[in-house]
């Protein structure tokens, strides 16, 4: 259980950001424009962000669900362990991208950019990479001050 | 580690950087922008905490920018 006071009964994340206000504005209006842009295909960031979610072993994210998405079990226990093979080329190449951001940044290629080019284009690249970054934040956040979603 | 930008510049004949990359996503950048400028802004945190931390991110994370 978190120690922070929170503006709501159940400890969240918007509640933590809640503490200030206007930083839980721009916070949220970051974080949708990532999925309003268009420019990544809905599924593929839903697969990144649980992948990241898996990644830290942050449960509060994991079990959150991406309501316009539609994964089946086999999907989620594969992406759970890190076994890319159910997905389409596109999604494995961004899953591939997303499996080194968390915690091997360093180790990303220029063929592993390359490769997320070639599907998404240049604009998509950059906004998957946004993408992964505000998952990565969003677990960090949640392990660090103990929230429950 | 490349030594050359993944990303070319979406900024016609400016070269590859931090804001031209980010530049091909205007919208998203621009709440990005906004976000980081309450941070350092208006942050209730002294800033020289948030500068010694940042600082130590870029160490700990090796990112030179």
């Amino acid at each position: 259980m978190t120690w922070l006071r929170n503006n709501s009964d159940t400890p969240t994340l918007d509640g933590l950001l809640a503490q200030r206000p206007e930083l839980l504005e721009k916070y949220q209006a970051f974080y949708a424009s990532i999925w309003e842009a268009g420019l990544v295909p809905r599924r593929m960031l839903e697969l990144c962000r649980l992948r990241v979610a898996a990644i830290h072993d942050c449960e509060p994210e994991w079990m959150q669900r991406d309501a316009q998405v539609e994964l089946g079990e086999g999907e989620l226990e594969a992406l759970r362990r890190g076994d890319f093979k159910p997905f389409d080329a596109a999604e494995q190449a961004a899953l591939a991208v997303t499996e080194l951001l968390p915690y091997a940044h360093h180790a990303l290629t220029d063929d592993d950019v390359a490769q997320v080019k070639a599907q998404l284009g240049d604009a998509g690249c950059v906004s998957l990479i946004n993408a992964l970054v505000l998952f990565d934040v969003n677990c960090r956040l949640k392990l660090a001050f103990d929230l429950e979603s | 580690m490349s030594t050359e930008p993944r990303i070319a510049s979406a900024v016609a004949g400016e070269a590859a950087s931090f804001p031209t990359v980010l530049a091909h996503t205007p919208d998203t950048t621009g709440k990005f922008f906004d976000l980081y400028a309450e941070f350092w802004q208006r942050g209730v945190a002294p800033l020289t905490v948030r500068e010694m931390t940042r600082m130590r991110n870029a160490r700990v994370t090796d990112c030179a920018f």
